[in-house]
This record gives structure tokens, sequence and C-alpha cells, in this order.
């Protein structure tokens, strides 16, 4: 037994599972799985193959292919990254796997880290592939193992849906020895399905229909995943569940003893759902709840909603997590209605009304002192005031309290938001300058494609390629910039400046952005390119390496600052620098700094319109 | 024994490693163990928050006003996160010196008999040299006041084991000056 982050027991599920060969793009809740298999494969000397891919699509197609060797793999992301995927899912599941393929998305309701709080069960039901749904890191680890089975049976892949507080739940896991399926690579050329054309595609049709009936049928009788828990004969109330929220129903039916008057119908198996199971449940209560997230799937498989409380019936709120506090609320409001139990109001409203007029400072996350990126923003914001400034995601989307990042959207629209900004002001002969800024690993997934695109089409913009050489935000992973791969072993480079130059860009510029005073005026070099009659897109490399990633970078290069007695406290700094190392003495009514913060980067000697921040 | 902790912080305080410490404790002591741990962008600098369940527990999240500790490495998140605690849990703050806690915030608590332990654990850690050791101090006094079920030697020993090398010394010398100053503080 072993203390597992859900993501590591998913990683020790695959590694059990006897999978030859795992991609992955890194994205906030799956993060760790990647790490988690590396780690493994040189623990227990593995042959597992293993790779950091430039996006979620390319990293399903490889797994895919793996596959259709025989072998066993599995695709790792974060839920939107699924949305990148979903070409791929989608003819998948149509043409179907060899060896067992295993998708893993990771929800976030919440959201706590992402765009969206989508529900990639909806892939699943969209794609018509099964998915499995685990309320804990043991079940996610064993679910695994189960997923390559059904997957290689069915000849279909299927997918592993956890939730943030599965993959970021940590619990006391028992291990299991990991199998070794020997396979070789053996693809097998049939045409008719692998490269199926729109008549063959009718067929694959029919037969992946088939099959998810026969996956039904076998869900029907599943009983590790789906199971029913207090089964009382008096329970009127029938609670259907799933995922993390199945784990505090149960916890919260113990602490208050509702056992008697609750039924709980625990489901793994979300999609395809097994109905009939699900609808003798619901006949044997006379009012059922269901609890699931981040969105109605089980509720909505199901026709006769009458005597159902959900989502669509406005008993589950439709947006937000399902924490324990929502839940015990909901639950409480059911019984109430029901005249089963009076549950007493365990919150404080009292502390909560006292602590809500403390007024606390507000926690928004912010750039590291010393981030690159923060001198890059200040210098986009000082070149061009008035711009209109696309960014894309990454630790820089926080250039978002600097004021030096108007839009995020998804990945990659950075550059192609700020296409289509300039064409749109262009036709009403308009020119505004627009910077688009985007990290090097969001370059890497999908810059390059929305880049040529808007050199074809003669799109006008500055873009700022943000380059600290590692994929901060989502735990340092490395980016075909280094030529490292996922598990340390040596790749091949392919530098930013070729891709650029590739994609047909004609101006481009490599600076470090810690010297802000040359940025600005690179800046508007560029910005005069962009005006020529001959010119086109500018792009700027900003580089100067993360400092968590690489805290030796400043070695020798040391500025320690000092706040002199010209400081008037005007605040322009904090607003437009917002370095964290900078606070405002409020007695004094002057900024000081943060010694234990400070990292002596020196670039806030630019950020002071007094000049008050110097060398000390 | 069945125990529930609540770590929090801002990130890059070392919450996340305090509750694997008390983890890898309660695994040793034979507990189960469930929790919760915050990743991705609230590590910048964000609220982070982690939960961690010892006994016998399904859900990795404790709900508000059940919780028996509460952890708070930076003052404004203690006040965000008392609503955890339980009647007659404890609160082991990081709180420097010359700063009062709220005094109507304080009588809620004493009504529903909390026990608020503030410690500046942030002078203390910069005293002994070590000012990036803050939470350990903390996690040291905490032990020291024999309020937590747990011996401090072995604490200790699971801190030595799960210790990076290079902050090995520092993290067991800031937890030891911790240890001593809640001993002495309250000896009873």
């Amino acid at each position: 037994m072993r203390v597992l982050l859900g993501n590591v027991a998913i990683a020790r599920g695959i590694v059990e599972a006897g999978c030859h060969f795992v991609a992955s793009y890194p994205g906030t809740p799956s993060s760790e799985i990647v790490p988690g298999v590396v780690s493994y494969k040189k623990e227990l000397d593995l042959n597992t193959y293993i790779e950091w891919s430039a996006n979620e699509k390319i990293a399903f197609d490889n797994a895919l292919a793996a596959s259709l060797t025989g072998k066993r793999s599995a695709v790792a992301m974060k839920q939107v990254g699924l949305n990148v995927a979903s070409d791929s899912l989608l003819s998948s599941a149509y043409t179907g796997v060899v060896g067992g393929m295993v998708i893993i998305s990771c929800d976030d309701p919440g959201p706590h880290s992402s765009q969206t709080e989508q529900d990639s069960r909806f892939f699943a039901m969209f794609a018509k592939i099964p998915a499995l749904d685990p309320s804990s890191p043991q079940e996610a680890k064993d679910m695994v193992k189960d997923a390559f089975e059904l997957s290689e049976e069915f000849e279909i892949p299927v997918l592993l849906r956890p939730t943030i507080r599965v993959s970021h739940a940590k619990q006391l896991v028992r291990l299991d020895t990991p199998k070794v399926i020997p396979r070789r690579a053996n693809f097998r050329k049939n045409p008719e399905r692998w490269a199926a054309t729109p008549r063959s595609r009718l067929l694959l049709h029919k037969r992946l229909n088939e099959i998810l009936k026969r996956v039904e049928e076998r869900f029907e009788e599943e009983s590790r995943w789906n199971f029913e828990l207090y089964s009382s004969k008096k329970a009127v109330l029938g609670i259907i569940s799933s995922s993390v929220s199945f784990a505090i129903i149960r916890e919260l039916i113990d602490e208050l003893n509702l056992g008697e008057y609750v039924c709980l119908l625990k489901i793994g198996t979300p999609f395809p759902l097994p109905l009939k199971r699900v609808e003798r449940f619901i006949r044997r209560h006379r009012r059922i709840l269901i609890i699931e997230e981040p969105g109605p799937l089980i509720e909505l498989q199901i026709g006769d909603r009458r005597r159902v409380s959900g989502r669509m019936s406005g008993h589950v709120p439709l947006e937000g997590e399902l924490t324990p506090e929502v839940i015990y609320e909901i639950l409480a409001s059911v019984l109430r209605s029901e005249n089963l139990k009076n549950l007493e109001k365990t919150r404080d409203e009292e502390l909560e009304e006292l602590i809500e007029g403390l007024s606390l400072p507000s926690r928004r996350p912010t750039l590291c002192a010393g981030c690159p990126e923060r001198a890059a923003f200040f210098a986009i914001r000082k070149a061009f005031p008035k711009g209109i400034y696309p960014s894309d995601i990454g630790c820089y989307t926080l250039g978002l309290n600097l004021k030096a990042v108007d839009t995020v959207i998804d990945m990659g629209a950075g550059i192609t938001l700020a296409s289509g900004f300039y064409h749109a002001y262009a036709q009403d002969g308009k020119r505004i300058p627009i910077i688009a800024t985007i990290g090097d690993s969001t370059f890497y997934h999908s810059g390059p494609s929305g880049l040529l695109n808007a050199v074809y089409n003669d799109s006008r913009f500055i873009l700022v390629i943000l380059d600290n050489e590692i994929t901060a935000m989502t735990g340092m992973q490395p980016t075909p910039g280094l030529g490292v791969r996922a598990d340390q072993s040596a790749g091949k480079r392919v530098p930013l400046e070729d891709l650029v130059k590739g994609c047909g860009v004609g101006w481009l510029r490599v600076i470090d952005p810690y010297d802000v005073r040359n940025m600005v005026e690179v800046l508007k070099e560029a910005d005069k390119y962009t005006r020529r009659e001959d010119g086109g897109i500018a792009v700027i490399i900003a580089r100067h390496p993360c400092l968590i990633n690489y805290p030796e970078s400043l070695k020798g290069k040391k500025v320690r600052v000092k706040i002199t007695e010209e400081c008037n406290g005007c605040g322009y700094c904090l607003e437009f620098f917002e370095c964290p190392a900078l606070k405002m003495d409020d007695e004094e009514k002057r900024v000081e700094i943060d010694r234990g913060l400070c990292v002596d980067c020196g670039v806030c000697v630019n950020s002071c319109l007094k000049g008050a921040i110097i060398e000390a | 024994m069945r125990l529930k902790i609540i770590f929090t912080g801002i990130g890059g305080q070392g919450i996340i490693f305090s509750s694997r410490l008390f983890s890898e404790l309660g695994r040793k002591m034979g507990l189960g163990v469930m929790g919760s741990e915050t990743h991705g962008m609230s590590q910048r600098g964000g609220s982070v928050i982690a939960h961690l369940k010892l006994g016998e527990f399904w859900s990795p999240l404790i709900r508000k006003g059940t919780a028996d500790f509460l952890f708070s490495f930076e003052e404004s998140e203690t006040y965000r996160n008392l609503s955890y605690l339980r009647k007659g849990g404890v609160c082991f703050t990081n709180l420097i010196l010359r700063r009062r806690f709220n005094e109507k915030v304080l009588n809620n608590l004493k009504k529903k008999r909390i026990t608020f332990v503030a410690y500046d654990a942030s002078q203390k850690a910069s005293r002994i040299g070590l000012p990036m050791f803050s939470n350990m101090v903390l996690i040291g006094y905490s032990l020291g006041t024999g309020l937590l079920p747990f011996a401090y030697h072995k604490l200790r020993a699971v801190l030595e084991e799960m210790s990076p090398a290079k902050h090995k010394e520092m993290n067991l010398r800031s937890l030891e000056a911790g240890y001593r100053e809640g001993k002495r503080k309250w000896k009873r």
C-alpha cells in the first residue's frame, strides 16, 4: 500500500495493465500522469514508450497507431485537450482499435484551472465509446486495467474520466504486480477499416452501434463499478451517483445516519448507461436524486424523469463544483421535502459574515517575482499603451494582472485572434497596434498553423513568443525547443526560430525581455515593419529562462534594488509591473520591497515613473 | 482514530509538502489516508488548500464545520478557512507577533470551544536563519502544544525520510526549534 496522488494511481494502473505506449500533452488536472509512468518505468525497468507530444491530437494519433500494431496504448490530457483531439476521437470510434487503447481525460468542475467546466463523458456519448467514471484514486487505478480489457475485447477506444478531485486526491492505494504482455508491432493492413471511405464508414458505424449495444449489456451485469449501498426496504429516496460525488454522498450518509431512508446506486459506467438496472432502481423508490458532475449525462439518458430530481429539474446547480457543502444542502432540501429528516444547519453564518466584513485582500495568482514574462508585458504596454493584446494559455495568462492581456480563448488563439482583429479593423480602413503573446509550449502546441495562415492572408500584427524554455504552468515539462524528452532522454531540438521562419514570417528578432528598454525599441521597430507596404507580421522571441525551473540562471547577474525618497506612493509600479515583491507600505504611503520574495532580478528599475527604484 | 486536517496558505509555502508529511505519518500509524491537493494556477501565489483525512473515509474533501485541525501558514488564509473547523477543533496559525487577530472572530471561535493557537513562526524561522522554513517551525510548535495525537519523534522520523537531501537538515532544525518553543509555552 502506498499513498498515491490520483494521477499517479492512474499511472500505476497503466503500468500494471502492461501498457506499451503512452502519449500526452500536459494540462491541469492531468499533468502528473506521464511523470508517474516515467518514474514507474525507471523503478521497474520497463520498456514503455512515453512521449510528451506537441498537442493532444498528436498524442491521440500516436497512441492510436500503437494500438493498430496490436500494442496497448494510453493517451492522457485535460478535458479541453479532448476538444483538440476530438477529430481523431470520433473517427477512431468508427475504425476501432486492435490493442487496448485508453483515453484519459481529466475534468475540472469548478473550474479550478481551466477555461470551461465541460463534461468529457459527453464526448464519449458523442463519439459512441464507453466511459468509465472513477470515484477515488484506488478505483481509477483498477478501472484503467478494466478499461484496457474492455477496449481489447470490443476493439473500441475506452474513456476514463477522472475529475480533478480524483486526479488530485491522494489515497492509500493497493499496488498489484505489473503485467507483462509481450507484443511485437504487427500492423495488419485493412483499408476497408483503417482507410475507410464514406461507403465503408456506414458499415463501420453499424458495427459501432452493435458494439455499443453489447457493451451496454455487459454494463447491466457489471458489479464492480455499479452497485447498490444501504438497501433498506423502507428507503423511499433513491440516489444515483457517480465519480467523487458518490464518495461525498456515501460519507454523508454514514456521518448523518441516513442509511434507513436512503438507497444509493453507484454508477461507474455512465455511458452506455445500464438503463434497465437504473430503471428498476427508479421504480423501487418514491423519489430519485441524481448527483453527478459536471454535466447531467446519466440523467439525460433516463427517458421518464417524472420522479427524478437533478440538474434538469433545478435541484442541482447547473454550474460550479459539487463540494460536500453543496451536496449537503441538496440532500437536506430533498430530505425535508419528503418529510424524512431535518438536517441541522452546519454552516456558521455568523462567522461567514464576520469574515466577509473583514474585506481580506483578494488572493489572485500572479507571475512570480523575477518572471521574464512580466518584463515582456511591461515593455509591451509601455510601447503600445493603447494596443489590443490577444494572449493565450499558460502562466502568462496572468499578464491579465498587468493589463497586458485582453483575450484568452484556447490554445493558439493568441495568434488567430490577432489575425482576425487585424482584418476586422482593416476592413474599415483602421489600423490599431495589435500585440499578440503566446508561450513557447503553447506555440509548439498550436501556433504554427495560425501563424502561417496569418502570413498567407497578409495580417499585420506583432507576435511576441514568450520563450521561458519550459512548460511552466503545468509543472515544468520539456518542450520541443529543448530537445529533451519525457523520460529525460535526448530528443532532437526544434528551434522556435526555424518554425517561425518556416511559417513565412519575414521579420524576426530574438531578445531578452529583462532589457526592457531594448524590448520597447524592438517593439517599435516591429510596428514599423507591420505598417510597411512590403511588410508583414513581425515576430519577437522574448527569451529568458523561467526562474523556478532554472534558479541558477540569475547567478552572477543579480541586481539588488532599493526604493529612494523620491517614491510618492503613486502605485504605478504596483498596477503595471505588479511584482509580488513590491508592496505598498500603507503607513508610510510609499512602496517597499519584500526581501523575502525579491529575487534581485533588477527589472523593476524600469517600472517607476519617478526613477525612485534604483540599483542599491 | 478518524482525523480531518486542513492545511492552508499561499502557493509556495509548502502546504502540499506539509500535508504529505502527515499522510505518510498516518500511513505509518496504520490509518487510512484520503485527501486532496491544489495544483495548477493557484500555485503561483494564489490561495492553496490541502485536505487530509486519516482513518476510514471515502471522500477526499472535508466539509466545512467538520475539521478537527486547521494549519494555516498565512493570516488572511486563516480567516478564510476558519469555517472548516468543527466545534472543539484546533487552529494553528502563523501570525505576526504585533498583529491582533480580530476580536469578534475570536469570540465566535470561543463560543464553539475552538482552541486558537497563534504563533509567529516566521519570526522564529528568521531568527534561526531559515526564513523559508516557517511552515516546519509552525508544525513543530503544534506538536509541542500536545494538542495533536501525534508523537514528535515519529513525525520527525517521517520528515527526515521525506525531505529532499538539500533541505533535510534545515527542515529538521526548523521543526525542532518550533517544537521546543511549543513545549515551553504549553507546559502544563
